[in-house]
């Protein structure tokens, strides 16, 4: 059984916790344990705190020595809880005048960053292990044609987040395909998800990235969106279904958590995994499922 | 004052906007490219990295908080330069003149005083239960509080 400190991210454990639900359950089955530790809190999240550098550190530090005191790696669920935690910990690692500072703002608080620990997304875990996750699949998903969009900030900058290629990522597909399903190419792969255009920008800007990206999917030949954070998962999910509203198409591309296609190839039901949680939802999808049983 | 604090103290970017040579590489390559550009005031002539590094004053532009920290333009960039760099360094100054966006602003005071990015609705606290999850608690935040008073994240700022 493998260990980790659980950060399932405040995004998930407020908005959608269904798929922390549905984690706990899923990465338990895999012999993966996750342990929760009182007083995390939100990692934070860096495009906010990027207007001081010094709290987002000091406070990403926090959680990380909470982690230590465990002598436990942590695992994440979220891309933006990665970005912040692996970058502040490598930071902090690689530079003892920074970690002086740091520290001594956590002296505050009676806590030290000290640097022993590994940041890890649930998605590196799987494909560090394809076959163990490989032999729990009992209901492969042949027939389901799937988009990978891996998002943005668990690529870059690829010398910290270490995952996958940022100009053509492929693990996620990779992941997809060890379930059965077929992983389609398509050309805007590499294009965000468009999380800030929706929350400071422009409603039609934001609405105008999504239906070209889903363009794009549907050119590739996909009936369904893979992704492996939160915040890509809603503007996917609850973004298509406004700007479908809005420009009077119905792409009817219904996204899915990676850890939900994993729990479908497990043999768990929709309903199971959540999908009644969904806004867009495709009949395509839910027949491609019944005919696999 | 703000500027004489021991944490205050953050690198100066220099020359960002300088050495950029306003090729719009970042926001025209065909596959790999800046999201911002969705809005309807950037083309291939005039991109959101063009916008925000020619803005004469940088922190006021409201069109800095439309970056995602995604690095992509810094990745593509055929000369090296940094435009993420630049917007974050205009991001905090502007957080410093008071002229960050309220939605922002609320987010900090969110963070610090309850511990998550998100208000934790009826909603949540129903699906929760449903879900058999355990309840969320907020007394981590006193910690993140006195983070802030000491990082002085969460001083009052100084224009409106
Ligand atoms: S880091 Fe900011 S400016 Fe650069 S490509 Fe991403 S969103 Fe655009
Ligand atoms: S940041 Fe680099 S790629 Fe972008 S316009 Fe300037 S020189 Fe060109």
């Amino acid at each position: 059984m493998r260990r980790y400190a659980f950060f399932p991210g405040c995004f998930i454990q407020v908005r959608q916790p269904h798929l922390e639900a549905l984690s706990r359950r899923i990465l338990g089955e895999l012999g993966v344990e996750l342990v929760d530790v009182e007083g995390f809190t939100c990692c934070p999240e860096a495009v906010t705190l990027s207007v001081d550098k010094m709290s987002w550190r000091v406070m990403a530090a926090r959680n990380l020595s909470l982690a230590e005191e465990l002598g436990l790696d942590i695992l994440t669920l979220c891309n933006g809880c990665l970005y912040t935690l692996r970058t502040v910990n490598q930071e902090l690692k690689g530079d003892e005048e920074l970690r002086g500072r740091v520290n001594d703002a956590l002296s505050v608080i009676d806590r030290e960053f000290r640097g022993l620990i590994r940041v890890r997304h649930f998605a590196e875990i799987l494909i560090e292990d394809l076959e163990r996750m490989k032999a729990h699949v009992e209901r492969p998903l042949e027939g389901l044609r799937i988009a990978c969009h891996t998002g943005c900030h668990i690529l870059s900058p690829p010398e910290v987040m270490g995952f996958d290629d940022p100009y053509d990522p492929v693990i996620l597909d990779e992941l997809v395909e060890a379930l059965g399903a077929e992983a389609v190419d398509y050309d805007l792969k590499t294009l965000c998800c468009g999380w800030t255009l929706s929350t400071y920008g422009s409603r039609e800007a934001s609405e105008r990235l999504l239906a070209s990206k889903l363009n794009s999917m549907r050119r590739g030949g996909a009936t369904a969106i893979a992704v492996i954070c939160p915040q890509c998962f809603h503007q996917f999910d609850v973004g298509q279904a406004s700007a479908a509203r809005r420009l009077g198409i119905e792409y009817r591309l219904p996204v899915f958590y990676y850890l939900e296609l994993l729990a479908l190839a497990m043999g768990f039901s929709l309903d199971e995994v959540g999908y009644r949680y969904h806004r867009v939802r495709s009949g395509e999808v839910e027949e491609a499922l019944e005919v696999i049983g | 004052m703000r500027s004489s604090h021991p944490l205050r103290a953050r690198p100066i970017v220099i020359g960002v906007a300088e050495a950029c040579l306003r090729c719009g590489v970042c926001c025209a390559v065909e596959t790999h490219f800046c999201h911002v550009q969705f809005e309807e005031e950037f083309d291939e002539r005039y991109t959101y990295v063009y916008h925000c590094l020619s803005t004469p004053d940088p922190a006021s532009n409201q069109g800095i908080w439309l970056c995602t920290a995604c690095h992509k333009c810094e990745e593509v960039c055929p000369y090296e330069t940094s435009p993420l760099r630049f917007i974050e360094a205009a991001k905090a100054e502007a957080y410093k003149r008071g002229l960050a966006p309220r939605l922002l602003t609320g987010i900090i005071a969110q963070i610090t005083s309850t511990g998550y990015l998100f208000p934790i609705t009826p909603s949540t606290v129903r699906r929760r239960a449903e879900l058999g999850l355990k309840p969320l608690t907020t007394e981590a935040a006193e910690e993140l509080r006195q983070i802030a008073l000491k990082t002085g994240l969460t001083e009052p700022r100084g224009e409106p």
